[in-house]
């Protein structure tokens, strides 16, 4: 029931966030140095006559508010308009996208969950122990690397030097593999990204368990747990992990915008056709539809992602009301 | 077979490339091309190509460009192609001979017999007709200028196309063009459509040795062998792929990785050359882009006062070190330019040509001498400089010549625009001091760099001379030869045009450049002519 | 006193703060050591390091000193973390001290803008940004404070709202106090110290997400910052790896530094959680 009411409440919120992300992204680009034209004639170049054709054709003769209301009138009919960079609808064109950018995603968002609370609570098993120093520092150095970089390391390392993984792409090209087959394919080519993109959240949330584990285990309860003779594995397991991936579960959410924006990079190193880099074509060729579309689909999906955190969380913590006050 | 890929294995690309574009070497080719024969090319095989871009639009009788041309020169072809070794530098395609009329008002193509369309129906001279009216003069970038007095195509039978222009237009000019702006598109497909949203722009059918079979955005582009080719025996290879590579660093990956075959257009970085080079099963191979050349050039506002003194533009031109530019940008895999024509145009680059030598002390005498003299902290005066993003060598170059106007006493800052809002700031809004441009030259050049000289263009046309250069003595050389019949007489006007840009500084010329491809060693005939990554490859092989 | 002395008593923030401390030293010496513009060419190109003495860490792609180019780049990388971070808390907090105090539509309206941008990636955001006013560094800075400044506007609020209440507000507010004085006086110094550790992972953050608009060639070209120069290196990666592994050293360092910091500032907070 409660799950029902903050769905619904969510929901309602949702449509003023998403027509301020409208209206700025359109007039952000709008404000920009050139024009979809301008980017399309520098691979052509053209004499003025055509520059004036082309604008008349892609409709950018009109003024900026005569764009922006076609394109939220053609919005309520849930049609995301026209890409002149691709020539096709914006519609087919994300949509193409969205699985590749959800795969590398949700795999690297899963992955950096998994194994960073588990090495967080073992790191926080024995704070100042070498485990603990060694993930420690390890975690922050991971973290400190910029993801283009690692990026190129792992290809150099497992596809030229080892060549056991793919160096980039989503899948063999044109390999006429199906059903099992094409999906360990498709795994095959995500482990690298996957391993470039997560690394650093999975520092991330080593860190916080660590320091969400060692914060529990000062609390009453914990030391309840510990006087009424309950074995030490389970009072870390059931007790205090527990509490500690709270604040874990609400970070979750908040990655996922983040981790969106990180797939720009990671996308072009591993040339991943996903929504990152779609929406930095999209802003190199000067496509406002294009760019809407890419960053409404992305907000559906943050907004998708924090909700089914929302749920978890009032799962994981009874405690939790419904209240707006939890992560957006 | 080494030999003819001209493999660059050690750092001593200098000397290499000098060798290259000599005349020997040219010469040499046509002879090493005939013994390439002695191997039987192996039929079949995937090749898989590096590509950074992927063009919405790949229609080349639309838009005549190379990274267009890149992928749609095996697909549709032009009525002649680019050659080494033949009298104008041309081989048949489409089209089997070509003669123009004294009087410039029209030209006759034969065209050749028995070719198809990749759909199956015949080509004929309708083909070429529809094309050179409806698309290259109206809608292609460069058609527009060529073919703008184009009044008629008379075909007199199927294999027959002339040409009828309503003012007399340079055969020479013509026929220089006719590689990269005459793709022969099929009337059946196109008449009667909107040609500019037609869906054959994204899938072309044309008569090439390849047919296009399927594009996945942001993946790859796959052409599959067209069996019914007109040349015998061709094409070898059974399938192109063009693999989406956004990241060049990633490119090398790719290619040592054995993911790809072939990175053109110089996707690997030049400072990485000497050691894929060396990579066992990797050639770098700098022949075959011999008319593809690329020039370096300081574009200059003349709106800005100080830019508008004539002896301040010169002190610029003395103050770049071309041959450290050739050394250093370039790492050797370039040629320092004297003149707005590149030196590997024998047809019209003007011999002794006295360029401006890099002369510091030159050039900040020429500027006390303008006025400009040296504030306390040594600075003249303070500019705008907008390196082009299209290369890496252009963004380079920016930073070397910001260093080289520091000596003379003129502080530019960098302004680093994505190429949509350079070409905003440069060509329409003329937001700048000056620009570093990169001009491709086209053969002939009233296609290529007279329009940078030419006054009297509207803001809004890219590439173009945007920088408020004006001299009417200017305009009437290029006018004059714009219309000039005689091909000597021609070919003598630009000598001048030459001189003149040499006097006046419209923009300097720093340097020219072809490219560079990384090839697997297995692929055979990677630079058979000078047009080699935009031709149809029909004669490639993948050895075994 | 008592934070200060818990900050000594953690070993991870003095290392943190001492290895910052030579980081800016360095950062603010480094004129004096390197007078010449560090993107002047001053030899060969690809020199690779230890070779030649006078470029003891060797030169990029043109012929540009490494180790000019390092030191310089410790200057502008901590100028655009710090002021990110900055600019970044200034704007958050201003936003959350605001939404929280006057609650009603003004809170409303400013948490759906806070929302807003959550939903759109930071780091698309500041690359659109960049691409359309240009990139230098006054504007980089400002673009990746775009993309952090929810982090603060939220955590302040939850602590204006949870201070609101308290008696010394209501006081202030019986005597008659202008809201504005109440908020600055008041209100936020209790709400700024949980700011204050948030405040380390922005500026890593801002000094790594400059490294990537430089990597999608988004930089300023008039400076050297490190990740422009890893950017920049990556493209010789194998042919001359020292051009990217030494810059990222030094962001590595300075990252680890800073969080070390950050722990040590968490600590002597007591009790607060390091991430919101």
């Amino acid at each position: 029931m409660r799950g029902a009411r903050l769905v619904s409440r969510r929901l309602l919120g949702v449509v003023p966030v998403l027509a301020i992300v409208i209206v700025g992204t359109f007039f952000l680009l709008e404000a920009s140095s050139g024009d979809a034209v301008d980017a399309y004639l520098v691979s052509t170049g053209g004499d003025r006559g055509l520059a004036d054709q082309l604008r008349r054709d892609w409709g950018l003769d009109r003024s900026a508010w005569a764009r922006l209301a076609l394109f939220v009138s053609s919005l309520a009919r849930f049609d995301l308009g026209w890409s002149v960079a691709f020539s096709r609808p914006v519609v087919e064109v994300v949509l193409e996208r969205l699985p590749n950018t959800l795969l590398l995603m949700g795999t690297a968002i899963a992955l950096a969950f998994g194994a960073g609370s588990i090495l967080g609570i073992v790191a926080a098993n024995r704070p100042g122990s070498a485990v603990d120093r060694a993930l420690s520092l390890g975690s922050l150095a991971i973290y400190a690397i910029p993801g283009f970089w690692l990026g190129l390391v792992l290809i150099v390392v497992f596809a030229v030097q080892l060549r056991l993984l793919p160096s980039g792409g989503i899948e063999t090209i044109a390999s006429g593999k199906q059903g099992l087959e094409r999906a360990g394919d498709i795994a095959r080519h995500l482990v690298l990204p996957v391993a470039a993109l997560g690394m650093v959240y999975l520092a991330l949330y080593l860190r916080m368990m660590r320091a969400g584990m060692i914060e529990t285990w000062r609390h009453d309860f914990v030391r309840a747990a510990l006087a009424r003779g309950l074995p030490r594995r389970q009072v870390v397991w059931r007790h205090i992990a527990r509490n500690a991936l709270l604040p874990l579960v609400t970070m979750l959410g908040l990655q996922a915008a983040s981790m969106l924006g990180g797939s720009v990079v990671i996308e072009s190193v591993f040339a991943v056709p996903g929504l990152g880099r779609l929406a930095h074509e999209a802003v190199a060729q000067r496509d406002t539809p294009l760019l809407l579309g890419v960053i409404l689909v992305g907000a559906v999906v943050v907004i998708a992602a924090n909700l089914a955190v929302d749920l978890l969380y009032a799962w994981l913590d009874p405690r939790v009301g419904a209240g707006p006050e939890t992560a957006a | 077979m080494k030999t003819l890929h001209e493999i660059v294995k050690s750092h001593d690309a200098i000397h290499r490339r000098t060798l290259l574009s000599s005349a020997a070497a040219l010469a040499a080719s046509a002879v090493v091309g005939q013994a390439a024969f002695a191997q039987t090319p192996r039929r079949g095989g995937r090749l898989v190509v590096a590509a950074d871009s992927e063009p919405r639009n790949i229609n080349p009788a639309i838009v005549a460009s190379n990274g267009v041309f890149h992928v749609s020169s095996k697909i549709v072809e032009p009525l002649a192609e680019a050659a080494f070794g033949t009298p104008d530098g041309l081989a048949p395609r489409l089209a089997l001979s070509w003669a123009g009329s004294a009087d410039g008002l029209s030209a006759t193509f034969r065209l050749r017999p028995n070719v198809t369309w990749h759909d199956g129906k015949p080509f004929t001279s309708a083909d070429v007709a529809f094309s050179a009216l409806e698309i290259w003069k109206k809608l292609q970038n460069l058609g527009r200028v060529v073919f703008k007095d184009l009044a008629a195509v008379d075909t007199p039978d199927l294999l027959t196309a002339v040409f009828r222009f309503s003012r007399p237009t340079p055969f020479q000019l013509i026929r220089n063009a006719l590689p990269a702006l005459t793709a022969v598109v099929p009337k059946h497909v196109y008449e009667g459509t909107d040609i500019g949203a037609n869906r054959a722009n994204a899938a072309p059918v044309g008569t090439g040795p390849f047919r296009f079979a399927e594009t996945k955005p942001g993946e790859y582009t796959r052409l599959v062998r067209n069996p019914a080719y007109w040349a015998a025996g061709q094409p070898h290879l059974d399938e192109i792929v063009f693999r989406v590579l956004p990241d060049r660093a990633a490119a090398a990956g790719a290619l040592e990785a054995g993911e790809v075959h072939l990175a053109a257009f110089s996707q690997v970085p030049l400072a990485d050359l000497p050691r894929i080079g060396s990579v066992r099963g990797l050639s770098v191979v700098t022949k075959g882009y011999e008319a593809l050349t690329y020039q370096l050039i300081v574009e200059i506002n003349h709106r800005r006062p100080e830019l508008a003194d004539v002896r301040v533009r010169r002190a610029i031109a003395h103050a770049i070190d071309r041959d450290f530019v050739v050394k250093t940008v370039f790492l050797g895999y370039a040629t320092a330019s004297d003149s707005p024509v590149p030196k590997y145009d024998g047809q019209f680059h003007a011999p002794g040509l006295n360029a401006p030598g890099f002369d510091v002390a030159r050039a900040n005498a020429l500027l006390d001498e303008a006025g400009y003299r040296r504030a306390a902290g040594g600075t003249r005066f303070k500019l705008r400089l907008l390196p082009a993003p299209f290369f890496n060598e252009t963004r380079q170059f920016g930073a070397y010549l910001r260093q080289a106007l520091a000596a003379i006493g003129i502080e530019a800052e960098l302004v680093n625009n994505d190429a949509a809002a350079h070409l905003k700031a440069v060509y329409t809004d003329h937001a700048f001091d000056l620009s570093v441009g990169s001009p491709v030259y086209r053969g002939d050049p009233a296609i290529s760099t007279t329009i940078l000289a030419q006054g009297g263009l509207p803001a809004g046309v890219p590439f173009a001379n945007q920088g408020g250069y004006q001299s009417a003595e200017m305009d009437a050389l290029i006018a004059r030869a714009a219309g000039m019949l005689d091909e000597k007489a021609r070919t003598g006007l630009y000598h001048e045009f030459q001189r003149k840009v040499l006097a006046d500084v419209p923009f300097v010329n720093v340097a020219e450049w072809g490219f560079t491809s990384v090839a697997s060693s297995r692929l055979r005939n990677v630079d058979t002519n000078p047009r080699w990554a935009v031709s149809n490859w029909a004669d490639v092989w993948l050895d075994a | 006193m008592s934070a200060l002395r818990r900050f000594a008593g953690s070993p991870d923030g003095v290392v943190g703060a001492g290895l910052l401390l030579s980081f800016a030293i360095v950062a603010v010496f480094a004129p004096v050591a390197y007078p010449e513009d560090p993107l002047s060419i001053v030899g060969g190109p690809l020199v690779r390091p230890f070779v030649d003495w006078s470029t003891p860490l060797g030169t990029d792609r043109l012929g540009r000193d490494l180790l000019a180019g390092l030191l310089h780049g410790a200057r502008t990388s901590m100028l655009v973390g710090l002021f990110a971070a900055l600019v970044a808390i200034l704007l958050g907090a201003a936003v959350g001290v605001a939404a929280g105090l006057s609650g009603g539509w003004i809170d409303e309206s400013l948490m759906r803008i806070t929302e807003a941008f959550q939903t759109v990636p930071g780091f698309l955001l500041a690359l659109a940004f960049i691409s359309v006013v240009g990139p230098s560094l006054p504007m980089v800075v400002f673009a990746i404070a775009l993309g952090a400044w929810t982090g603060p506007a939220r955590v302040v609020r939850a602590e204006v709202l949870s201070i609101r209440e308290r008696d010394f507000v209501a006081a202030a507010r019986v005597i008659g106090m202008h809201p504005v004085e109440i908020a600055w006086r008041e209100v936020l110094p209790h709400a700024l110290p949980p700011v204050v550790s948030l405040a380390s992972v922005i500026v890593a953050g801002a000094i790594l997400t400059e490294a990537a608009l430089s990597f999608l060639g988004l930089g300023d070209p008039n400076r050297v910052t490190w990740g422009g120069l890893i950017a920049e290196g990556r493209t010789v990666l194998r042919s001359a790896p020292y051009l990217s592994i030494v810059p990222g050293l030094a962001l590595l360092s300075t990252v680890l530094a800073v969080h070390l910091t950050g722990e040590g500032i968490v600590a002597a907070l007591a009790g607060r959680r390091s991430f919101q």
